[in-house]
């Protein structure tokens, strides 16, 4: 498929973190990038991920289907999930369909503590 | 499959807005087994997690995604087999929007499973469903129309996890095909009547997770097994009642 709406930066962002910054629209078309970013993400080792959505401009529902399952890889692979950067209104999206049960949301980007740091 | 992208971008305004507890406007001929409940997405389910999607190409049709996501939007139970019931909400397929759902059990028996599910969002080319607590999979249903080329294609992604051990055991003996055929089906009904000759569904399936998550086991205490079974038990005892009162016996 045709992904030129979304690209997609994976980034280290500590030790075994690692950050995927999104930018553009997240829908079918970012199916193929997600899952590239995803295997990136893993080869390098992080057992920890960001996800930046500060520089996203819509999800629709097939959108929040590839974050659900991005989220079920991370949990079948033991990694923890972080979420920066979601408007209020994806917040409330994330709220609505539950998915804030499976990752921490953080409401900006600098607020955002590293899950390392955050660790005991 | 080479997709290509819609001219328009979508609104942002296709979410249904949060609620904590389900209502519909909905009237069923069976049991409400909705109101009051909770949805409850794949990551809340217990089995697999799977993600399904079958695809038909409309050759030789003339028409475009939003046409078609508008036809289905509007005649969607009409292309269900006709083993299962759906029960639409007074204003259609819309954001927030509650629907009820009879489904077969077992191949052509005649026990009924009621359910529903919740329009988690519809735009001009796509429509999602998520399933209530209660219901046999803790699923997200998209379905969507988009252009290959000088095709459209009509698709329906699944992203669907068994809600309970009971309904995991039917899975692994059946009813995970049984399902896929439903939705073949579906899509080959909306094809036909489309004007396709001879619709040809593609089905493709990812288990995406193999682990169960044990966490969810407790869900089995809203397991559409036992509301089913005892919904079928008390059935004679519900319709001596109506007749008692005077209403109309279950056809």
């Amino acid at each position: 498929m045709d992904d030129t709406r979304v690209r997609i930066d994976v980034e280290p962002s500590g030790p075994s973190e690692t950050t995927l910054c999104l930018h553009g629209d997240i829908d079918v078309f970012a199916d193929a990038a997600l899952a590239e970013a995803y295997a990136s993400a893993t080869r390098d080792g992080a057992t920890s991920l960001r996800l930046d959505f500060d520089d996203v401009g819509y999800i629709n529902s097939t959108g929040i289907a590839l974050i659900v399952r991005l989220l079920a890889e991370a949990r079948r692979d033991r990694r923890e999930v972080l979420a920066v950067g979601l408007s209020e209104h994806y917040r409330e999206i994330f709220r609505i369909t539950r998915l804030s049960d499976y990752l921490t949301i953080v409401e900006t980007p600098a607020a955002a503590v590293s899950l390392e740091e955050a660790a005991p | 499959m080479t997709a290509t992208q819609p001219d328009r971008k979508p609104t942002t305004d296709g979410w249904a807005r949060p609620v904590d507890k389900l209502t519909t406007t909905a009237t069923t001929r069976s049991v409400d087994t909705v109101t009051g409940r909770r949805v409850a997405g794949p990551v809340q389910g217990f089995g697999q997690l799977w993600q399904k999607t079958f695809a038909v190409r409309l050759e030789g049709v003339d028409t475009d995604p939003e046409t078609v996501v508008a036809y289905w939007k509007e005649r969607f139970p009409t292309f269900w087999p006709k083993t299962a019931r759906f029960y639409a909400p007074l204003s259609g397929i819309q954001p927030g929007e509650v629907a009820l759902l009879d489904l077969p059990t077992v191949g052509s028996a005649p026990v009924k499973m009621s359910t529903g599910v919740l329009v988690i969002y519809a735009d001009r080319e796509s429509f999602t469903f998520m399933t209530p607590e209660g219901h046999a999979l803790s699923a997200w249903i998209t379905f969507s129309a988009f252009r290959d080329g000088d095709v459209t294609v009509v698709q329906a992604q699944a992203l669907e996890r068994t809600s309970d051990p009971l309904i995991e055991l039917g899975y692994l003996v059946g009813f995970n095909r049984e399902n896929d055929r439903f939705w073949e089906a579906t899509l080959a009904n909306l094809a036909a009547s489309l004007g396709v000759a001879s619709p040809a569904v593609e089905t493709r399936r990812l288990c995406v997770d193999r682990r169960r998550q044990w966490k969810y086991v407790r869900n089995v205490r809203y397991s559409p097994v036992i509301s089913t079974t005892v919904s079928t038990v008390t059935a004679p005892v519900r319709w001596a009642r109506r007749r008692r009162a005077g209403g109309r016996a279950p056809e």
